[in-house]
């Protein structure tokens, strides 16, 4: 196997694989959200992005619509749960900079679903009878189920050109380690997508250790672009083992998100003003001290690890050589006399 | 008799429609510290669903804030995922469907989505979007509401339908061939609600202490119905009110 080391910095992840116009994965829920991509995407200015995901929380995405850089979302849940709303969202709605495509939570995840298994579209049960089908026929049709003859709702298969999402580990080859609470959707949003899969993680590993745990991996290496060692890089959503959510600081932020004219300020100190996600962490423990980012560590049931042990052993097949067939004298005689039948004909 | 809070009168009398060992869904807000209570009083043997995707048959350690919160999948049965918790409402093993909303109109349909005319772009305010909503009250057996009332909150028709009540009235699930009941009860921050099972119109069950019929008529945009056997609801006991104050010792969902 070719041993191609996909580590790669923040700035160059994002400048080599996201083009503008793309459609992009956007990975996490209320945890695990690719923050520190979010951040990099700002700065770079990315333009004409459109955004693919179920639900997505602290306001990761209402900062990229804030900064100009996303134009066309299909969602089906956004907003800062800790100011409650999307501020930046519905501001670029209403001056029409943006489109906006609305579908249930399940709708969303079996949209990404059907792109992740290559076919073109997927029945659901929910949407049906609501304004979001009325609205939104782009990914939403009713359909006559050809095995009963009723009428189906069916979702459109979502394919995004480039995932990015944020993760525990992952090896230098791009095998993702993720687990816990992992979001939803990360494994048919990230898999679904055509061109690969942009990650930062908490850690890299060896790739001989994450191959005595494959279980965990739910983007396999082939699939992956770039690789970012990136600490706090969900920073203020949360990462399971890691850090819990930083509820004041999404407040603080949300307080930006909620005002036009303030907004600018807050990119300027926490992403422009920042070259990275370390400087972005030095910044905060400058501003709000260390003692914020101490309040994130886990206490509850996170830690040593599960009790029941998981064995992957297995036996070696090879241990079957020289050992004869196992029979019996009535398979031998109904075999034989079946073999005397077929030949006398 | 003991002082309390609205949220804890609505949280406490929420609790009350879950049965013990019924699959509730439920959602984000107040229902996770519903469900909290739930556990810890009368249906211990409850089973929890969530939207990021816990399974579990135990009350969580800690107080979710969120529905993908690691604190709800914490000591959890399973935690596959969103999937698994959708495909098990789509399977129709969902006994409750636990919801928040913006906006209801008479016929229980719910908006999340936004206010104003979705086509006149200029003027429409956004909200989250549907998130599970949709989803759980499609497919769940019976779904249990919790909504802010006011005039504008509780309408004849929604300005957006993000979650399906009964629509445009009697029949028209079925016709669609939702497998889910539709909605059961109303708990809003004035009183309780039911459905008439001909019409499917919502109607005045219980009022809140220091509520009347009338004020709450006022609160509502339509000429709201009144069951007859109409009641105050029963204020919560200090024994309740312990269990349920020791739930949430920050005040994140009870103020």
């Amino acid at each position: 196997m070719a041993d191609i080391d996909k580590r790669m910095t923040l700035k160059d992840a994002v400048s080599k694989f996201i083009h503008d116009g793309d459609v992009v994965y956007y990975g996490g829920f209320q945890i695990h959200v690719p923050m520190a991509l979010t951040h990099e995407i700002i700065r770079q200015k990315k333009r004409h992005l459109t955004t693919i995901e179920s639900s997505t929380d602290v306001g990761g995405l209402d900062l990229m619509v804030g900064a100009g850089c996303v134009t066309e979302i299909h969602t089906a849940w956004i907003m800062n749960w800790y100011v409650k709303a999307p501020y930046a969202i519905r501001r670029a709605f209403n001056k029409g900079h943006l489109k906006r495509f609305d579908i249930s939570n399940f709708g969303a995840t079996t949209a990404m679903m059907a792109g992740f298994m290559g076919i073109p579209f997927m029945p659901i049960r929910g949407n049906i009878g609501t304004d979001m089908m009325k609205h939104n026929q782009t990914d939403l049709r009713e359909v006559v189920d050809p095995f009963t003859g009723k009428k189906t709702t069916v979702v459109r298969a979502w394919r995004a050109d480039v995932a990015i999402i944020h993760a525990q580990k992952v090896d230098r080859l791009g095998n993702v380690i993720s687990y816990g609470t992992r979001g939803v959707t990360d494994e048919f949003g990230a898999n679904g997508a055509k061109r690969g899969v942009i990650v930062t993680a908490e850690e890299i590993v060896e790739p001989e250790v994450t191959r005595t745990d494959p279980d965990r991996v739910i983007v396999p290496y082939f699939k992956t672009l770039a690789v970012v060692h990136c600490p706090y890089g969900a920073h203020p959503s949360a990462c399971r083992g890691y850090y819990g959510l930083d509820i004041r600081f999404s407040q603080y932020q949300g307080r930006y998100e909620r005002h036009e004219e303030l907004l600018p300020a807050f990119l300027d100190e926490w992403v422009y003003g920042c070259k990275d996600q370390e400087a972005y962490i030095e910044k905060y423990k400058s501003k709000f001290g260390q003692k914020g980012l101490d309040l994130l560590k886990p206490k509850l049931g996170f830690a040593p690890s599960p009790k029941m042990g998981v064995d992957y052993g297995y036996h070696d097949p090879v241990c079957w050589k020289g050992v004869p067939m196992y029979t019996d004298d009535r398979l031998d005689a109904f075999e034989k006399a079946l073999a005397a039948k077929k030949g006398g004909k | 008799m003991a002082n309390y809070k609205l949220t804890e009168l609505m949280t406490i009398r929420c609790a009350r429609e879950i049965s013990d060992g019924e699959v509730v869904f439920v959602g984000v807000g107040l229902p996770i510290m519903v469900a909290a209570y739930a556990f810890a009083t009368h249906a211990p043997n409850m089973i929890m669903l969530t939207e990021g995707g816990a399974i579990r048959a135990t009350a969580p350690q800690a107080l979710a804030i969120t529905v993908d919160d690691p604190a709800a999948f914490l000591g959890g049965d399973a935690t596959f995922g969103m999937l698994a918790t959708m495909a098990a409402l789509q399977r129709g093993e969902v006994d409750v469907a636990f919801i928040g909303g913006a906006q209801i109109d008479k016929f229980g349909n719910i908006n999340s989505t936004g206010a104003g005319d979705w086509s006149k772009k200029e003027s429409f305010t956004y909200f989250a979007g549907s998130g599970g909503a949709n989803d759980m009250a499609t497919s769940g057996k019976r779904v249990l509401a919790i909504m802010p009332q006011d005039k504008k909150k509780f309408v004849e028709k929604c300005e957006y339908i993000t979650t399906p009540g009964f629509l445009g009235g009697p029949g028209e699930r079925e016709a669609l061939g939702m497998i889910g009941g539709g909605p059961d009860c109303v708990v809003s921050t004035m009183g309780v609600y039911r459905f008439d099972e001909d019409t499917k119109e919502m109607y005045l069950a219980e009022f809140f202490p220091g509520q009347s019929v009338d004020k709450i008529k006022a609160a509502c945009a339509w000429d709201l119905r009144v069951s007859p056997n109409v009641i105050e609801t029963t204020v919560p006991t200090e024994e309740e009110l312990k269990i349920l104050r020791a739930l949430d010792p920050t005040g994140f969902y009870l103020g």
